[in-house]
């Protein structure tokens, strides 16, 4: 589409060649460090994000083969009480807040602006800043974990455990602090992503046109605009000031309540695990979409369950409560509003399998991770179905049964579609073919050691075994269990070995993807891989759902952009209209030192709250040089 | 292959200082992250109002309502400072836009002095009871945000006043609007749950 080969209606040859040519250099990025920290480009932001997460996957990982380890055999010592919790506490940490959610925001921060036929998102220097914050969270965590602070109160440190009596030492409150790091970074994706979404579609692509993976990605950013700013109330304003400062918020003594720690983080969790999901039933739609050769079956409904999952994953909260003794009626409504998700979540999974049945079916290593997330999330669902219901969940509440549950819907539900994504993206980002015989290897590896990991910590949960315990006395009967989920967690690990092999080997070969390896029907295929930084050299105009299986004679191109600045076209909110030029900004590297001086700020905070008042300051000068108008500052039409 | 049809937009403005431009949107989702914020401490606000007898706790008496009240007046005024510069923006009137915001600025000020001011009579800090630290923390978030909005607004008062300015930065008025009028309608639902809450929730 926009191929300069054969240039648009009314072009030369050498007209358009030169129009590629200004883009080039227009969208170029500078070189050396300064060029490297000031990148605004979103395929350069969207590929940091996705490497630095796979980096924190692998920690993450690490960590539960420590646990596993420790866990194989009773009475082990491997790992002392004290590390267990710290090591239970950082991959929980680290999968939901360094891994899980930024992988997702990076894999959109890349896609979305292609898959929507513009040139970058909305605010390219603010994408920069939140990459920044994100990697500076990280580091400051595990940075203060290897010195000695180390959190250790769980993923989600309940108080009053992580409370100032009973966790003494500055891990609680790097956790807490980290949270503000990576949150601020999520909303920053999130924001970028609805106007990106909103104001900047090709023209013709009105909502009901949107693809599937990018309608997931605007839910998505819509629940994290609703449910961050929730955790952050949690960690940084009632938690680490109840520690740092003797505010009351958690404290009994004073009229404050253990429990509404836990109604505000749960109002953020429980969205926050859709937020992780969601983006994956994106994935699933891209992929088979491609892959069985025919649109999606059943748009609409799979756009409405969509929709209807982010709103009810808001209502669903205190089922992660319901130990704690609250009013039955309350109880009622919450198991009924859990029971609900089962139909949104059915309701796409039918809709996958007719378009299966009636598609063309290719079976690529992306489809393998289709349906293993199918096989693995329809067995999570199936038991958060049983928990969603109080009488069992009193039961099993903190068990195995519970890590067990959970595990099924994350990992079935977004690693494996991530995985598959990967797989299916791997030639457009890199521009070259990952080899699909070690990504079906890998795939079988990762799904067998899933299972032989998982399943029996269903057993064991029902046989009342407890969460976040170290060790057990052999006496018990879990000794054989537990072996053979360490053993599973070795073949997991064996497999991600090899997809790491299968990434770096397919990496170093010839470029030899093609525009449109899959003969997939959105808009990133239109372009070579991997993408040049401006995208499309004529941004493509949309008739269709499918605009890349539109018969190429109805084809039609924007022309008239400006080629000598980083120019993008606004268009109407539902009917993506064409409204107006835009003019994004250009490199700077603001942003990256906004972000440090926030980083010492906040990392400051965990010991006194005064440093706040320095990230201000150094935040503030941070923006005005961010925002300082460049000349010169009027706008030739 | 056949050539793709062409639509040209090199007649479209480069430009649009609106409601409909990227920059008001990204500005808009800002305020309702911040709103999220203050909506969440409120509904904790309520929570733990309603799960004691006495509030606030005895020894503290309920907040006096002159101050806070006569602090509304500049503060209202202050949204029509920010409304004349984002029409002076739009209209490219760089008089209306230096007016606009040096009202908004000097308005604004007066809100916050007498806002310290008020601050002085409170004979209870955060660490007291929870009362404390509910109204001590709506306190200092809406503060924070406040500075940070009127320190932008003083950026660009120089950006205009020096003349080093184009129509990102006439955006830039525009949007600061938006943000100052968020920051005076959330006080609203603020004020009256920390001022006149505590005298009507008594009364019954």
């Amino acid at each position: 589409m926009s191929d300069t080969a054969t240039p648009p209606y009314g072009l030369t040859q050498e007209s358009a060649e030169a129009d590629r040519a200004a883009l080039a250099r227009t969208w170029a990025n500078a070189k050396g460090l300064l060029g490297w920290l000031s990148v605004t480009t979103h395929q350069a932001i969207g590929r940091r994000y996705i490497v630095t997460a796979f980096v924190f996957l692998l920690l993450g990982g690490i960590e539960a083969l420590m646990m596993r380890i420790q866990l194989a055999k009773p009475e082990n010592t491997f790992l002392a009480p004290a590390r267990y919790n710290q090591i239970f506490t950082m991959h929980g940490t680290t999968m939901m807040f360094l891994f899980a959610v930024p992988v997702m925001e990076g894999m959109a921060v890349y896609l979305v602006p292609i898959m929507v036929g513009t040139r970058n998102v909305a605010f390219p220097r603010l994408n920069n800043f939140g990459y920044w914050m994100y990697l500076f969270g990280g580091i400051f965590l595990y940075v203060m974990a290897l010195t000695g602070a180390a959190p250790d109160a769980g993923w989600f440190s309940y108080v009053p455990l992580a409370g100032p009596q009973f966790s003494t030492g500055k891990g609680v409150d790097t956790w807490a602090q980290m949270i503000t790091f990576t949150e601020i970074s999520a909303l920053c994706v999130a924001v970028e992503i609805i106007v990106t979404v909103l104001r900047m579609r090709a023209p013709g692509m009105s909502l009901n046109r949107l693809p599937l993976y990018v309608w997931s990605m605007l839910i998505q950013a819509f629940m994290v605009v609703f449910a961050m700013p929730a955790v952050m109330i949690a960690s940084t304003v009632m938690l680490l000031n109840d520690r740092t400062i003797g505010t009351h918020f958690v404290n009994p003594w004073e009229g404050g309540d253990p429990l509404l720690y836990q109604h505000v983080f749960w109002f953020f969790g429980h969205p926050e695990v859709y937020i992780i999901f969601v983006p994956a039933l994106g994935f699933i739609s891209a992929i088979l979409e491609a892959n069985s050769r025919r649109s999606i079956f059943g748009y609409s409904a799979v756009v409405l369950s969509q929709v209807a999952t982010g709103f009810i994953a808001f209502g669903l909260w205190v089922h992660h409560m319901f130990a704690t003794g609250l009013p039955q009626i309350g109880e009622a409504y919450f198991t009924a509003a859990s029971m609900m998700i089962a139909v949104t979540s059915g309701v796409q999974i039918f809709c996958w399998l007719a378009t299966m049945w009636t598609g063309r079916l290719r079976m690529t290593a992306a489809i393998h991770f289709v349906f293993g997330f199918i096989f693995i999330f329809v067995l999570g669902g199936l038991t958060g179905v049983m928990l969603s219901s109080v009488p069992l969940d009193l039961q099993s509440h903190d068990t195995y049964f519970v890590v067990a549950h959970f595990h099924y819907v994350l990992i079935g539900g977004a690693l494996f579609p991530l995985f598959g994504a990967f797989h299916h993206w791997f030639s457009k980002i890199t521009g070259r073919m990952i080899d699909e015989a070690l990504g079906k290897l890998s795939f079988w590896l990762l799904f067998i050691g899933f299972n032989v990991t998982f399943f029996p910590m269903h057993i064991l949960g029902l046989n009342g075994m407890t969460r976040r315990i170290y060790t057990y006395s052999a006496d018990l009967g879990w000794g054989s269990a537990n072996l053979i989920a360490t053993a599973g967690a070795f073949l997991i690990a064996l497999g991600g070995i090899v997809f790491i092999v299968n990434a770096l080997t397919s990496m170093r070969g010839p470029v030899n993807a093609g525009e449109d390896p899959w003969d997939a029907s959105t808009l990133e295929w239109a372009v070579p891989s991997p993408p040049p930084n401006y995208n499309f050299v004529y941004p493509p105009v949309v008739s269709s759902l499918t605009p890349l299986w539109t018969d190429p004679a109805l084809r039609t191109v924007v022309t008239g952009l400006r080629t000598d600045r980083r120019e993008v076209l606004v268009t109407g909110v539902t009917e993506a209209e064409p409204q107006f030029r835009y003019i994004l900004p250009g490199s700077s590297i603001w942003p990256f030192l906004a972000a440090a001086g926030i980083m010492i700020g906040f990392c400051g905070s965990v010991f006194a709250f005064s440093w706040y008042f320095v990230a201000s300051v150094l935040g503030g000068i941070g923006f005005v040089g961010w925002f300082w108008p460049r000349r010169p500052v009027e706008v030739a039409p | 292959m056949t050539s793709a049809r062409t639509l040209d937009v090199s007649d479209l403005p480069p430009y649009e200082i609106s409601n409909r431009a990227p920059l008001w949107w990204g500005q808009l989702f800002m305020a309702i992250i911040e709103g999220c914020l203050f909506c969440m401490l409120l509904a904790m606000y309520f929570y733990a109002r309603l799960s004691v007898d006495v509030w606030p706790p005895p020894g503290v008496p309920p907040l006096k309502t002159l101050m806070p009240t006569l602090a509304l007046i500049p503060l209202i005024l202050s949204a029509g400072g920010s409304y004349i510069a984002s029409e002076g923006a739009k209209k490219a009137n760089r008089r209306l836009m230096l007016q606009g915001l040096c009202a908004n600025i000097a308005l604004a000020a007066v809100f916050l002095i007498l806002r310290f001011i008020e601050w002085r009579t409170f004979n209870f800090s955060w660490q007291s009871d929870i009362h404390g630290t509910f109204v001590w923390s709506i306190l200092f978030l809406h503060t924070f945000d406040v500075i940070a909005d009127l320190l932008m607004t003083a950026v660009l008062i120089v950006l205009l006043a020096v003349g080093r300015y184009g129509p990102k930065q006439r955006a830039g008025v525009h949007v600061d609007s938006v943000l100052w009028y968020f920051l005076v309608l959330i006080w609203f639902p603020l004020y009256v749950a920390i001022y006149w809450g505590p005298h009507l929730m008594r009364a019954q």
